[in-house]
């Protein structure tokens, strides 16, 4: 990516983005919306193009295929963006941008400029921007299921639409550097997940923190990438055990997740957290100091979110993985799988 | 001879790749051996689900122990005798009570993928925990597979039947050791010991 994508990228971060989204969701046909940009996309590919990027829709390898490893390690198929000509990478984020929220589709730039930092910073080109892939299962359509896959290093969005239901379970994000500078601005691309964290920890009473504190390590994410199909038993404290402004500090929290996909989909899901809100629970592992290393998770009837710090040598706090999961209807199962 | 070559010239070419790259920057998890195990619980059997990702730099050091004759290829009887190495090291107890293992089943994959940090082995031991008492119980699950290089994960899986509740779990540290408490209450008393439905 240049500096001509980067002003783009910038434009599109501003109201441009703003408004496009806000056209989708107030027409009410956002999956048309999203149909349309992919379809835009593929029209600007060659047919070798298009057969590398297009898979069956019951492609379960094609499916599973995604990592918070760098592209040199775990090897995705579809489309390597490096190998796009920019009108054909503009017209991928135009698809991005079509299905996710604005909030959600400027993380995802900035887990990806993030890479960018890191490629810059170790001078290694197994990172940074030409390193991600697209994706998609099945044809664009407003009735039929489908897939978009967008991934690479700390990042793997599976996105699976069928008519206007729309699930962003299971996908990994993840931040290395989790923060960094750009344009003279300070970037956290998961900072609003770990402060809201650390403000409804703070929130708690001594006798809430004992149910919520795991008296362990947790090294990593449990039901990360490769885990599909597994779930736990949930620990931590139960909602019903928090104040009623306490779950609202934890539905914010988990907003951060649901909220990256468009806005009608993350109010649905929202919903029906709020719903199952008293049996969901909020763990936690690790220091208690604000900004320091520590995991948390969310788990509900229909949510499972993890954030890990990584502590393999630097600094754990600069080096994130988290993971989102709907144990019922992770891929969007209950809306195509017989 | 042609496929030998290429192989080894994949190898030497990820090797340098890795090389390449400083580790701190790296920054995955290359010198570890991630052992994550989930624990079902039921009347009749107690399932252990072990996942098995050896980072980098470790994975050598796994491969050898597996792939003992060394020819690139993890054999059925290869895979079955690390599959023992790994149970002598795990301790299974009921209320104090040792279980005895057994392997239900594994699935390896090949060592140039372990090679790359990302390959995961996938071993599934079974347990019968002969008669339970209605009321409640303790498992305890000690792993003691490759302490120096190893990083450890034991959760409990939600139990499958209605019988069977989780009361709570607890772990040493690092998780090499994990406790799940749990109560047995028969749907069907009669059956209760049985190893019965629920």
């Amino acid at each position: 990516m240049n500096k001509k994508l980067a002003l783009v990228l910038i434009v599109l971060l501003g109201a441009g983005l703003k408004s496009f989204a806000q056209t989708n969701s107030t027409t009410g046909t956002a999956t048309a919306g999203i149909v349309a940009a992919t379809k835009n996309f593929l029209a600007t590919l060659d047919d070798a193009q298009r057969g590398k990027v297009v898979f069956d829709f019951k492609d379960d390898a094609q499916r599973k295929r995604w990592s918070n490893l760098p592209t040199t390690i775990f090897k995705r198929q579809g489309l390597h963006m490096g190998d796009l000509t920019q009108p054909q990478r503009d017209a991928v984020l135009a698809v991005l941008a079509a299905a996710l929220s604005p909030q959600g589709y400027e993380k995802i730039l900035h887990i990806v400029e993030g890479d960018e930092v890191l490629k810059k910073s170790s001078g290694q080109t197994i990172f940074g921007r030409d390193e991600y892939y697209v994706s998609f299962l099945g044809q664009p359509s407003t009735t039929e299921p489908w897939m978009i896959q967008f991934g690479g290093h700390h990042l793997g969005l599976n996105i699976t639409l069928a008519g206007e239901e729309r699930t962003l379970a299971p996908s990994h994000t993840g931040a290395q550097p989790a923060i960094y500078e750009l344009e003279g601005k300070t970037v956290r691309p998961l900072g609003r997940e770990t402060d809201k964290a650390f403000a409804l920890l703070s929130s708690l009473n001594q006798a809430q923190r004992k149910e919520a504190i795991l008296g362990f390590q947790m090294r990593d994410l449990v039901l990360g990438p490769g885990r599909d199909g597994q779930t736990i038993q949930p620990e931590g404290i139960k909602g019903s055990d928090l104040t009623e402004k306490q779950r609202q500090m934890l539905l914010d929290l988990a907003s951060e997740w649901t909220g990256i996909m468009h806005e009608a989909v993350a109010k649905a899901k929202m919903d029906e957290m709020r719903k199952n809100i008293a049996e969901t629970y909020f763990a936690w592992s690790g220091p208690t100091e604000q900004g320091s290393a520590a995991y948390f998770r969310i788990q509900g009837p229909t949510v499972i979110i993890e954030y890990a710090p990584q502590r393999l040598g630097g600094d754990p706090t600069k080096h994130i993985h988290t993971i989102y999961r709907d144990p019922t209807n992770d891929y969007g199962v209950k809306w195509w799988r017989r | 001879m042609v496929e030998a070559v290429t192989s080894a010239v994949c190898r030497l070419q990820l090797l340098l790749a890795l090389l390449a790259v400083p580790s701190a920057v790296f920054a995955h998890r290359d010198d570890q051996y991630l052992q994550a195990t989930l624990v079902a619980i039921e009347p009749s059997s107690v399932r252990l689900q072990i996942n098995l990702t050896p980072g980098v730099a470790v994975a050598e050091q796994v491969i050898t122990l597996i792939d003992r004759d060394r020819d690139g290829v993890i054999s059925t009887n290869e895979a079955a005798a690390y599959a023992e190495s790994l149970k002598r090291d795990l301790m299974l107890r009921i209320d104090g009570r040792k279980l005895e293992l057994k392997l239900t089943a594994s699935e390896f994959v090949a060592p140039e993928e372990l090679r790359t940090g990302s390959g995961i082995i996938q071993i599934e031991f079974s347990a019968t925990p002969g008669s339970l008492a209605a009321g409640a119980h303790r498992l305890t699950l000690e792993n003691r597979h490759l302490t120096t290089m190893s990083v450890y994960l034991i959760n409990a899986v939600p139990p499958r039947v209605g019988s069977i509740r989780i009361t709570r779990q607890k772990r040493n540290d690092n998780q090499s050791t994990g406790e799940i408490e749990f109560t047995f209450r028969p749907l069907h008393p009669k059956i209760a010991g049985s190893g019965g439905q629920s």
